[in-house]
């Protein structure tokens, strides 16, 4: 049921690209991974899907190491949003976000091209779907990556196995009210028993639409726990260098004041 | 004395029947020529190589020449005859599209695959072995006049070449004296090349009375300042097309490896045409009788 | 907002010109064959009935065995390039990037003019067993050179081949200027006419062989369409959707080592057919390497039938070399593909 990190660590030669981390994830929640630059939170994330093997400690899915679920059989339930992506060719960008169909192309379903169009409706971008990706805007064309990894783990796998959604830096590239849609759009997918794991240098999105958050800092090494727990004015202040204020809206939502 | 081939029809690839019915077409199409011969029509020709094309110009079978290669450039007429390429590049269809009786040309000629699908059309092809001697200028000369149907010309042809051979060949034993060192450089379009035994370079130079400087190495090597060093030739001899390409005597001269050379000293050079000279066609007599006398005025 | 062709129209498209290329180039050629016999030799070749005259042993034994060579010639070039191009994620790349036609060609030229003193008295022309089995074993060893080459920690890296296929091309290239200083005449003749490139090679023996590997090499090819499109996001991506990127590789690799060496060994260097095929296609068509490499194939096959029609006939009863006219197509449409790229938003 949970994606573990084991004392999971990499280094290359003389170079810590993430300290010996361990973390418990569960599905069915939003996860924030913040840090600054340089913390690790992107090879922290590349860990939790795979496309890096830890150089000390293991990672596991359901207490098996990811390896051993094999490529393919992960691809089915586990979907990655990369932070930035060059593709070859004038692919368009139906077709990329098709292109999220594939781990499912010996056992389709019956609704292959609704789930492709449904999935741009709910990032916004069908009305791009006969336009060339790489003509596209940063922030389009994060939306239209985002639509293919929800393509991709569309339909719960018939094995009943938990979904997972591993995001790098998801809002980076997009507009004001895009990064909210789009943070909703992840809660939503969590409350449907979906495992969001989002890399975020957002710290008030994060404290707005996470459940919990894994903070990486130098000297704080790495906290995990609820959202509001662990990011306290305190933590920020010594992570990331910054004078924080909390403050408090009338609807009881949190957010923070820097400088 | 062909070399080696692979056959042309590949049976076990095509059909069975279909197998049959090229057999069959091949046996009827034998009787190509032979029906040409028995209606009394002359055999078209197409010769390859320019010595052959000369012999057939001597026969007098210049109107049954459908088609030459391109190094068939003796006499003037034959440049205007169609030209079916260069002779290790033939094409079949090419060649077949001429509707030839005869196909002559020497062993050099190719692709091998080519030459067997024209001979599997039931044309004939005669291949006339290099091997840079007298008998090679008879073998063409016989091939020649076995394919035209004119072996009266061809004995007639054959016997004056003989005693003009002869007769230069006593011309140059009865000169006597020195040998001279000489060195036959070849430069039409690559780098300088330098002829060593087994070339027909080789055998002019012995038949018009001087020795190869260079020996050790059979056929053509690069030439370098210090091979022509050591060989020490008293006499370069060169095509006329390899001066041209060096745009002059001057410039041939003006080499580096020549410089160290006895012939430099004299500016001794023996140029001839390239097909004249090496091409051991009917004016053979004639390449080794001038060959001669040019060594002969350069050593006095 | 482009207009692009649906897969069947592409295929189809592709298909028809081909059909029409067969036809005219069927009905192509220094030795003249009406179309009303082309009829009857096509009608004895279908019923494997008896036909004597010399316009069916024309078109049987030369004729045929070029059109088929020319169609696999085509088809396996065109596949390749557009797995290349898959590959490197890069529509510029082309078989030779991997050394198969250097390979090939260093091996021929070393045959050609070093053979002489091993074997004197085998024939080393466009089209003799001995070249082309030295031709094909030539591009094949480079191409396993190249790719050892690129292997790293993390598996193959194709900037690592990128750059081994470079140096190791200059390398050959180094090597055929040298064969081409000791070259005789006759010898260079030969090596610069097998540079160039033709199917006048072409036996039924040799048309089998090479027919059989291209059409396997296509076969194989169409199973990495799918992961081919995947890669277009990026190896790291690719992998993330659960393709095999490292079996992928080595497949696309061996398919065009094969498929490129086979055709290379019997017809010489045919140049800019694996590059211009799938850059047409794409531009109908879009990327999809679903529909590019199968119709790239089509398209490749009636690039070389219609240059070797026009090769066969422009100067009959010579020939000129195939590679001629490829290049003659192929850098003008190179040259517009660049102005393509360079005005695109």
């Amino acid at each position: 049921m949970t994606l573990v990190c084991e004392g999971a660590g990499v280094r290359i030669g003389a170079k810590q690209l993430l300290a010996a981390a361990s973390v418990q994830l569960r599905p069915g929640r939003v996860t924030a991974i913040l840090g600054p630059n340089g913390a690790g939170k992107s090879t922290l994330l590349s860990l939790l899907s795979g496309q890096r093997q830890p150089t000390e400690g293991r990672v596991l899915l359901e207490g098996r190491p990811l390896q051993a679920h094999g490529a393919a059989a992960l691809a089915l339930r586990r979907a990655v949003m990369p932070q930035e992506s060059s593709v070859a060719f004038d692919f368009t960008a139906r077709e990329i976000v098709a292109l999220g169909r594939f781990p499912h192309r010996r056992t389709p379903s019956a609704d292959e091209d609704a789930i492709v169009a449904e999935a741009m409706a709910l990032t916004d971008v069908a009305a791009l779907a006969p336009r060339i990706l790489n003509t596209l805007s940063g922030g389009e064309k994060a939306r239209v990556h985002l639509a293919r990894a929800l393509a991709q783990i569309w339909h719960p796998p018939a094995d009943g196995a938990e979904r997972w959604l591993l995001l790098d830096e998801p809002t980076a590239a997009l507009d004001l009210a895009h990064q909210h849609a789009a943070m909703r759009l992840l809660r939503e997918w969590a409350a449907r028993g979906v495992g969001v794991v989002a890399v975020l240098h957002d710290l008030n999105l994060a404290r707005r639409y996470a459940d919990e958050a894994i903070v990486l800092g130098a000297t704080t090494g790495l906290r995990q726990g609820p959202v509001a727990e662990v990011l306290q004015p305190a933590l920020i202040e010594e992570v990331w260098s910054m004078p924080c204020e909390q403050v408090e809206r009338a609807d009881g939502t949190v957010q923070y004041l820097f400088g | 004395m062909d070399a080696k081939h692979e056959p042309a029809l590949d049976c076990a690839r095509l059909p069975r029947r279909r197998a049959l019915g090229l057999l069959a077409a091949s046996a009827g199409a034998l009787a190509w020529p032979a029906a040409q011969a028995q209606a009394g029509k002359a055999p078209r020709l197409v010769t390859v190589s320019g010595a052959i094309t000369e012999v057939a110009y001597l026969l007098g079978a210049e109107s049954q020449l459908v088609g030459t290669d391109t190094t068939s450039l003796y006499p003037a007429a034959a440049r205007s005859t169609p030209k079916v390429g260069y002779m290790r590049q033939l094409s079949a269809e090419g060649l077949l599209s001429l509707k030839p009786d005869a196909v002559i040309a020497t062993t050099e000629a190719g692709p091998p695959v080519v030459l067997d699908l024209v001979r599997s059309a039931g044309v004939k092809v005669e291949l006339v072995e290099a091997d840079h001697t007298w008998d090679e200028v008879q073998r063409k000369v016989q091939a020649v006049g076995r394919a035209a149907g004119r072996e009266a010309q061809a004995r007639e042809l054959q016997a004056r070449l003989d005693a003009d051979w002869a007769a230069a060949r006593k011309q140059v034993a009865a000169a006597g004296g020195r040998k001279p060192r000489v060195l036959f450089v070849l430069s039409h379009s690559a780098s300088p090349q330098v002829s060593g035994g087994r070339t027909a370079a080789n055998a002019v130079i012995g038949f018009a009375g001087g020795v190869n400087a260079l020996s050790g190495f059979d056929g053509y090597r690069p030439m370098t300042a210090e091979a022509m060093a050591s060989a020490a030739p008293d006499i370069i001899l060169t095509s006329g097309q390899s001066i041209e390409a060096h745009g002059g005597v001057e410039k041939f001269w003006a080499r580096p490896e020549l410089a160290l050379t006895p012939a430099y000293r004299k500016r001794a050079l023996v140029t001839l045409d390239a097909l004249l000279l090496l091409g051991f066609g009917p004016r053979m007599p004639q390449a080794v009788r001038e060959t001669h006398e040019k060594f002969v005025a350069l050593l006095a | 907002m482009r207009n692009r062709w649906s897969p069947r129209a592409v295929l189809g498209g592709g298909a028809l010109l081909l059909a029409l290329a067969f036809v005219a180039a069927a009905a192509s050629g220094a030795y003249a064959i009406s179309p009303a016999q082309l009829l009857r030799v096509f009608g004895a070749l279908l019923t494997g009935g008896d036909d004597a005259s010399p316009e069916y042993l024309v078109f049987a034994n030369i004729r045929l065995p070029r059109l088929i060579l020319g169609i696999a010639a085509g088809a396996g070039l065109g596949m390749a390039g557009t797995l290349m191009q898959g590959l490197f994620r890069n529509p510029l790349a082309d078989p030779g990037l991997i050394g198969i036609s250097s390979g090939a060609a260093l091996a021929a030229g070393v045959t050609i003019v070093l053979g002489a003193a091993f074997l004197p008295a085998v024939p080393r022309t466009l089209g003799s067993w001995p070249l082309v089995s030295m031709a094909f074993a030539g591009g094949f060893l480079v191409t396993l050179l190249i790719y050892g080459l690129s292997q790293s920690e993390g598996g193959t890296r194709m900037a690592l081949m990128l750059l081994a296929g470079i140096a190791i091309n200059a390398l050959a290239g180094a090597g055929l200027g040298y064969l081409s200083v000791v070259a005789t005449d006759e010898q260079l003749r030969s090596l610069q006419f097998w540079l160039l490139g033709s199917l006048g090679g072409a036996r039924w023996s040799a048309v089998a062989l090479v027919g059989a590997v291209v059409f396997v090499a296509c076969a194989m090819a169409m199973t990495l369409a799918g992961p081919l499109n995947a890669i277009a996001l990026g190896e790291s991506q690719a992998a993330l959707l659960g393709v095999d990127v490292e079996r992928v590789k080595r497949r696309a690799v061996v398919v065009t080592a094969f498929a490129v060496g086979a055709v290379t060994a019997t017809t010489g260097i045919i140049g800019f057919i694996g590059l211009i095929a799938p850059h047409w296609v794409r531009m109908a068509a879009g990327p999809d390497h679903r529909v590019v490499l199968p119709a790239s194939g089509l398209l490749g096959a009636a690039l070389v039938l219609a240059a070797d029609a026009v090769a066969r006939t422009v100067v009959a009863p010579a020939e000129l070399p195939l590679g001629v006219l490829t290049a003659a197509i192929g850098v003008p449409m190179f040259l517009l593909m660049l102005r393509h790229f360079r005005s695109r938003v």
